[in-house]
């Protein structure tokens, strides 16, 4: 008896492409979110300036009978300035791939090139933060180093001093409500912070960490958010910045960024943001071969309240269980 | 073909240190003529070298003279031609600390201003780059953790030594050397791109409340006119140039204005003759502080300029010139103008002529030989990134 198996009869077409393309692993992109929004008008140079005028000084000493009127204030302003910059990158796609290929390649091509843009936008404004603002060393912690992991302490020091600096919370306060295991949440400043930190924050449940899932009410809390401590709202993403091996032990140190509203301004330039480019083979040589898709944006940065944002830099109680 | 390649050329005259070259590609091969050595044969000068992706990262192929002067082949196996992409901050090169092999150790003297780092190896650095340092304990209580992370400026002196700017001969400092330390304790790294985002926050090492001048450990990229905030905790003394509190108006901050800049001081207007003198020997005693604590600090927040950077030949509108981490010269970014102090974006990418030595055949390196040349060289270059790469 004969049987016909694959050995002898095999399929002609081997392969069958899954009818949708795999997650691509993509950080949650926290910086742009709490960033102040300025559109630099088209012709309008290459810096956006900003100005904040200064207090006067309250007039707290009394006019008396004298009839003279007291000196007058010259009234002050600070200015702060930010250079616009370009940023781009493309594919240049041969015709032979678009006509061969058949998945959709300019498709998720496209799809690729649009999350590279956002996360650029979003990794300039981390790498500004961190060059730019002042830091807080955690010393609430206990694991000895410098910074220590993050205690209790290190939150309360964090927004007691955006507090006395007279920076603007994000978030109004949830009011608890009566349902098993909620407790409110203080109207807040947002922390930017590491995933590889949630195992710290868990730590402190109990301690005044409320995970974003013991809210009394999860309507305001943003996809990121992982959880409040006193003032602090937690946001977590892994490509938040850390820099290995770099604390006074050697360990790991932590970026954790703590502000208020208008402390971080993004600037575009007329709206120059999102430019998705496609060229047609057509425009490339005698012979037309080669598609090119392209992104590019115009992008400034400026810290505009210095006194509304601390990088609380702090290592980790808990071991990186490895990635 | 040439439809999508780039190529680019230029020239420079040496400093004697690695030449940081930016460009709008990572080139794939690159060519280079030192003119004098060329045009004026002398013993261990490098008049032609050249580089291929392929080679690998920091070597090379060149011709060296010798003092006849007949010229050879040789290779650079290290400090060669290297690309880089500068567009993320926190990246690190590699750790300097004692192995299981004994090597490498290195050491950091006791002096008021520029302690010096010995290394057992070369360190490979150049003037301008930037260290931090981490795990600096003698023995449990001694040693010099007070500078673990901070970034530092070093100034190259030699192939094995190099000074940081910290007074660390004082009391609660001791001596510190990798080769002796409890458990070998120790290392440094170099902090590859330390200021991509100019002006930046900088570390204050010392506050002169005579002359107003402050020096920081790394550049700070200040300029005249920048409005600039200070952060110092109570420990560290000068807790008067804090931007906050204010008695005179509650919650306005306090800032001041430079006046004179140089890669690692920055003078401000005012008179801060009364104010409490500056104090990096926190803890007292003859041992290490224990705990943690927060670094004295100054960040820019502000300019009261109107124009970009003078004229002094050369493009008509500079760009905005800034300390890269490498030399100890300002250079140019790759944008275009903007106001003096502006907030401005310093990322990049090209190449780096290295200050490797060449080694001909079996022999050992040419110490005396740099593939950027001696000081004053003038050196031609040739960059390419191809459209076909058949390997």
């Amino acid at each position: 008896m004969s049987i016909t198996t694959t050995g002898n009869l095999g399929p002609m077409i081997l392969q069958s492409l899954a009818p949708a393309m795999l997650y691509v692993p993509t950080p949650t992109m926290n910086y742009i979110l709490v960033c102040d929004k300025v559109s630099m008008p088209a012709n309008g140079g290459t810096t956006c300036r900003f100005m904040r005028p200064r207090a006067l000084v309250p007039p707290t000493i009394q006019l008396g009978n004298s009839g003279i009127d007291p000196p007058a204030q010259v009234p002050q302003r600070d200015i702060i300035d930010a250079q616009m910059a370009f940023f781009g990158t493309g594919c240049i796609i041969n015709e032979q791939v678009i006509l061969q290929d058949q998945e959709g390649v300019l498709a998720w091509v496209s799809e690729r090139l649009a999350v590279a843009m956002r996360q650029a936008e979003d990794l300039i404004l981390r790498d500004y933060i961190v060059s730019a603002a002042s830091q807080i060393n955690a010393g609430g912690g206990s694991n000895g180093d410098n910074p220590t992991n993050l205690g209790i302490s290190d939150f309360s020091l964090v927004a007691t001093t955006l507090d006395t600096n007279n920076a603007y919370k994000f978030m109004s306060g949830i009011e608890g409500m009566d349902r098993f295991g909620t407790g409110p949440v203080r109207s807040a400043y947002f922390m930017l912070s590491s995933t590889e930190l949630q195992s710290d924050f868990d730590g402190l449940v109990g301690s005044g960490f409320l995970s974003q899932w013991n809210y009394p009410t999860n309507a305001s809390a943003l996809p990121s958010e992982y959880g409040s401590v006193f003032n602090t709202r937690i946001l977590t993403s892994s490509e938040a910045p850390v820099a290995r091996g770099a604390s006074k032990n050697g360990n790991d140190v932590y970026y954790n960024t703590v502000l208020g509203k208008q402390a971080i301004t993004h600037i575009n330039q007329d709206g120059y943001s999102m430019n998705l480019i496609y060229r047609d083979p057509y425009y490339s040589g005698m012979l037309a071969q080669n598609a090119t898709i392209a992104v590019k944006f115009a992008q400034a940065q400026a810290i505009t309240q210095d006194t509304a944002i601390r990088n609380l830099i702090s290592t980790r109680l808990s071991s990186v269980a490895g990635p | 073909m040439a439809e999508y390649s780039k190529m680019a050329k230029g020239h420079f005259t040496s400093t004697g240190g690695a030449q940081v070259i930016n460009l709008p590609f990572q080139p794939d091969r690159i060519e280079m003529t030192n003119f004098t050595a060329t045009a004026t044969p002398a013993n261990h000068g490098i008049p032609f070298a050249w580089w291929d992706v392929s080679m690998g990262q920091g070597t090379g192929l060149g011709f060296v003279n010798n003092a006849t002067p007949v010229t050879t082949t040789g290779q650079f196996l290290t400090g060669g031609f290297s690309t880089f992409a500068a567009g993320q901050l926190l990246q690190f090169g590699p750790t300097y600390q004692y192995t299981n092999s004994g090597n490498p150790t290195f050491s950091i003297s006791q002096h008021a201003t520029a302690p010096v780092v010995t290394t057992s190896v070369a360190h490979g650095l150049t003037s301008g780059n930037v260290v931090i340092f981490e795990n600096l304990y003698q023995t449990a209580t001694t040693g010099m953790v007070q500078i673990a992370g901070v970034p530092f400026t070093v100034t190259v002196t030699g192939a094995t030594t190099f000074t940081i700017n910290w007074n660390t001969n004082q009391s609660t400092y001791a001596a510190f050397d990798s080769s002796t330390s409890t458990g070998h304790a120790g290392s440094w790294k170099q902090v590859l791109y330390p200021y991509l985002y100019c002006p930046n926050q900088a570390v204050i090492t010392a506050i002169n409340t005579t002359t107003n001048v402050i020096t920081t450990a790394a550049a700070h990229n200040f300029v005249v006119g920048q409005e600039v905030a200070f952060r110092i905790p109570t420990i560290w003394g000068t807790t008067q140039l804090n931007s906050l509190p204010n008695i005179v108006i509650p919650g306005s901050p306090g800032y001041y204005y430079v006046t004179a800049v140089t890669q690692n001081t920055f003078t401000v207007s005012g008179n801060l003759t009364a104010f409490t003198a500056y104090n990096s020997n926190f803890g007292g005693g003859a041992v290490i502080p224990t705990g943690a604590w927060t670094f004295p600090q100054v960040v820019p927040v502000g300019d009261l300029n109107t124009g970009g950077v003078p004229y002094s030949g050369g493009a008509l509108y500079p760009s905005p010139l800034v300390y890269s981490g490498y030399g100890n010269t300002q250079v140019p970014t790759i944008n275009g103008p903007a106001i003096q102090g502006a907030f401005v974006n310093n990322t990049s990418q090209g190449f780096i002529i290295g200050a490797g030595n060449i080694k001909v055949g079996a022999a050992g390196a040419d110490t005396s030989s740099h593939l950027v040349g001696a000081a004053e060289d003038v050196i031609y270059w040739v960059a390419y990134y191809d459209d076909l790469s058949m390997n």
